[in-house]
């Protein structure tokens, strides 16, 4: 292979690029086993696209970081005429009295509350078999436990999960850790005014390179006791 | 000594057991069959095979003098590499190395030439010339070299064709080939400007 047909025809950047058949190929690796030329000119391009690939690797998963989002400094708003001192006196003592009943009933309650154990229902959901018709029942306004079934493969870095009430309307969003040596993961979902009926649980795997593919779903059905 | 090309006193000098020279024969074409069994070898422990063999087989060779021009060197490793190659896939792992009864001892390089250039500061200057470019050409590498996806997609979605794709690789090699040169080259040897 004449070395100006290499330059001219960029068999560096076609070798690369696999865009050679065999012979051409192989009549270019036996020009730059012995062009000192172009095998300068191929390592240093071989070296170019292997570490590109690093670089570009980390800019991408870099970017997949959303970034803060700077709210706007609002305007000194009309309403701030509400803040005369007629209008503000009333308005603070019920703040008070509401915060004094808080303090002295309603969060002693709760902290007596979290401080006991408490069993917690539970259900399972499989996103690997898109599992449907799981019940569990709950008091109304209650947590429970929603253990969740990953199927172990595609190399994720983690899970993004999301819960669809019946309406489907997205309640939350979960970032869930991908483990080799694990793969059910317990989900304490928070006590909260919520309608029964049927939840979907959407899970996406979350790759290094930053890139969401959806790996399954399941539902089940929440019901209240009464 | 000057190694920018193999002449009578290289090839003297390696087929005497010149450390100095050894090394740089085997580094300088060590990482040029990396490049090549990279495309052709699935694993890297198959190439290393393959490389340490062909090595092997060569200073057999030299010592046995059959080996008397010096500017085809190189068209012996990749011969002896090919016929090493060829012959990893007709067996497969049970490939039986090359007796050698000199039992020479094939030196490894003293830095695995690929791996020791992928440095902080060449990935800096990688870096750099990232930056240089539009983001839609970093995206066009990022595709085609990252994701791997198919070429002729990659230039239908961004609307170019195969040989902007050659001018954009070109572009980024040339600026990154001055700092490869600079940093890591020996005396640069006279080169036909790509």
């Amino acid at each position: 292979m004449d070395h100006d047909v290499v330059v001219r025809q960029k068999m560096t950047e076609r070798y690369l690029l696999d865009e050679l058949d065999a012979e051409a190929r192989n009549e270019f690796e036996e020009h730059f086993f012995v062009c000192p030329a172009c095998a300068s000119d191929i390592r240093a391009a071989s070296l170019f696209v292997e570490r590109s690939k690093v670089v570009l690797g980390e800019q991408a998963k870099a970017a997949s970081v959303p970034a803060p989002i700077a709210l706007p400094t609002p305007a000194i708003p009309k309403w701030m005429n509400w803040f005369r001192p007629t209008v503000v006196a009333p308005v603070m003592a019920v703040v008070l009295a509401a915060f004094a009943y808080q303090s002295f009933v309603t969060v002693p309650q709760m902290k007596t509350a979290l401080g006991s154990p408490h069993v917690l229902r539970w259900t399972s959901v499989n996103v690997g078999t898109f599992s449907e018709g799981n019940v569990i029942k709950v008091q109304a306004g209650s947590g429970f436990m929603l253990f969740v079934r990953i199927p172990p493969e595609g190399n994720y870095l983690h899970y993004s999960a999301d819960l669809y009430n019946p309406a489907g309307k997205l309640e939350w969003s979960l970032t869930i850790p991908a483990s080799e040596s694990q793969d059910q993961w317990p989900v304490q979902v928070p006590a909260a005014t919520r309608p029964a009926g049927t939840y979907t649980l959407l899970l996406h795997g979350i790759s290094s390179a930053g890139e969401s593919k959806k790996v399954g779903q399941a539902s089940f059905e929440l019901q209240f006791e009464k | 000594m000057h190694f920018e090309s193999f002449d009578e006193e290289y090839l003297t000098q390696l087929r005497g057991g010149d450390f100095r020279t050894e090394q740089h024969f085997i580094s300088y074409f060590s990482a040029l069959m990396q490049i090549k069994l990279r495309s052709r070898l699935s694993s890297k422990e198959a190439s290393e095979d393959v490389r340490q063999e062909t090595f092997a087989r060569f200073f057999v060779a030299l010592r046995a003098g059959k080996i008397q021009q010096p500017d085809r060197l190189g068209s012996y490793v990749n011969s002896m590499c090919n016929n090493v190659l060829m012959e990893h896939y007709r067996n497969g792992r049970h490939e039986t190395p090359f007796d050698d009864d000199e039992g020479t001892d094939i030196p490894a390089p003293d830095v695995d030439l690929l791996d020791a250039l992928a440095s902080k500061e060449s990935d800096e200057k990688v870096r750099e010339v990232l930056e240089q470019l539009s983001e839609r050409d970093r995206r066009v590498l990022r595709e085609v070299f990252l994701e791997e996806r198919d070429k002729d997609e990659v230039c239908r979605d961004f609307g170019v064709d195969r040989e902007y794709l050659r001018v954009l690789l070109h572009r980024a090699k040339k600026a990154f080939k001055a700092m490869y040169l600079n940093n890591f080259g020996d005396d640069p040897p006279a080169f036909a400007e790509a």
